[in-house]
Formats: C-alpha cells, structure tokens, sequence
C-alpha cells in the first residue's frame, strides 16, 4: 500500500485544521491541564496498568480474588471522579458531535463510514 | 506501508476549515485503487444470488435467536455454519481481501489526522449506534 503525497497533505490539513478550530479549544485546553498535572497522569497510568495486568492473569486462567477487583473497582472510581481527568472527558464528549460531522463528509464522498473502517483496534 | 513523504509545511498559506478538509480528503480518497478495488467488489458481493441467499438465510436464524424461539442450540449452530459457508465464497473471500486493504490505507490516513489534530480523529467521530 501507498498513500501519495497528495493524500498525506490533505490528511495533515484536515488534522491541523481541527487543531485550530476554536469549537475544539475547549477540550486542548482540558488536554492541556491534565497533562501538566503528574498526580491526574500517574493516576490514569495507574488505572490502564491494573487493567492491563488483570486482564492478562484472567485470560490466562486465574481467578482473581475480590479484594484486587474491588480495588481495581476504587482506583477507577477516583480517575473518573478526579476533576481534571472528568473535566477532558466533558469536553471530549462535547465534540465528538461535531468530529462526527467533519467525519460524515467522507463518508457521504465515499459512501461508507469512514469512521468504522479507519478507527484503531481497540 | 510506504508513506512517500510527510514533509508538509508548518505554515499553509491558506486555511481552510475542517469540512473543506474533509471533503478534499474524501475526494482524494475515491480516487485511490484501494478504493475502487473496495467498491467493486462491495457491489460483486451485494449483487451475487448465493450470498443473497446466505444472508437470508442468516437473518432468518437470528431473528429467531432474538425472539427467542425454541431450539436456541439448532439456530446458533445453524448460524455459524452458514456463516462459514459465506466466508468459504471466493467472492466474499476476495471482498475480505480488499476490505483488509482499505482499512489499512484508511487506518493510516487516520493516524495522520490524529497527529496533527492531536485527538483521536475516527475513534471519536464514530457515531455510535443504538445496539452498540
């Protein structure tokens, strides 16, 4: 596979674009706050570490106890309560609309949702 | 992937907003062969009888899991081995094949997108369906 220059130069221009649009200001700048704050970043690294670990051990086939979920349970009550990690998922909720819209202009081009076939494996 | 070069400059001269961008995008898009390979054979798949029938036959059986009628076991069975069957289609095993082939390509046009914007473009553009 080959995308040509011409396809690398529009994407950028669409990504830059968005970077600039003040409808997204918002959420950089939650981004932003959250990103300098070590205490919000540990937690959330935290969170996808614990996830990460117990996912691994019950998919090999052990049986995790009540207290590690429980306690997983309490670490992701805090990340999702912590104000500056609530306030960019807000923001963040508040522009998908619109990232839909800016998405529904290829697909309507393409006739397929763009969206279904370029989003990563989760 | 070869991505021939991605020296774009920091400073366009003109600005355009996203839509415009999108919709430049998406034209330039069409006009890859990843993607007239992908429709083509979209529209082999749609149009051809076996498949049509197949896909009947599989929406018959889920319906019948969704509603919950007797012999669960018979439909889920049933279900899996039509749906093999419609795999084993060289038709829809060369749709599967373009299919790969664009979501590559697209996959990585997304990437570039989400660099430069500096959120996840198409995972957060997705709408998401009711049954989702």
């Amino acid at each position: 596979m080959m995308i040509t220059e011409e396809i690398i130069a529009a994407a950028c221009l669409l990504g830059k674009s968005l970077h600039e649009d003040e409808a997204l200001q918002p959420f950089f700048n939650a981004l932003w706050e959250f990103q300098a704050d070590d205490e919000a970043r540990s937690l959330e690294e935290q969170l996808y570490a614990t996830y990460h670990n117990l996912l691994a051990r019950q998919q090999a086939g052990e049986q995790l106890s009540r207290d590690e979920t429980q306690a997983f349970y309490e670490l992701r009550r805090k990340v999702q309560t912590h104000p500056l990690i609530a306030k960019r998922e807000y923001e963040l909720r508040l522009i998908k609309p619109y990232l839909a819209e800016v998405a529904d202009e290829i697909s309507a081009i393409l006739g397929v949702d763009y969206t279904i076939l370029a989003q990563p494996t989760q | 992937m070869d991505i021939k070069s991605n020296a774009i400059s920091d400073t366009d001269p003109v600005r355009v907003n996203p839509p415009q961008a999108a919709r430049a995008l998406g034209e330039l898009l069409r006009q890859t062969p990843e993607y007239e390979a992908f429709l083509k054979a979209l529209k082999a798949v749609n149009n051809d009888l076996t498949v049509q029938r197949l896909g009947a036959q599989m929406r018959a059986h889920q319906n019948a899991l969704q509603w919950g009628r007797d012999g669960s076991d018979q439909h889920e069975a049933e279900l899996m081995r039509l749906d093999q069957e419609l795999e084993n289609l060289p038709i829809v095993q060369e749709y599967r094949r373009v299919e790969a082939e664009i979501i590559q390509l697209f996959r990585a046009v997304d990437q570039i997108i989400t660099q430069e914007a500096g959120v996840d473009f198409a995972l957060n553009a997705k709408r998401s369906g009711c049954c989702s």
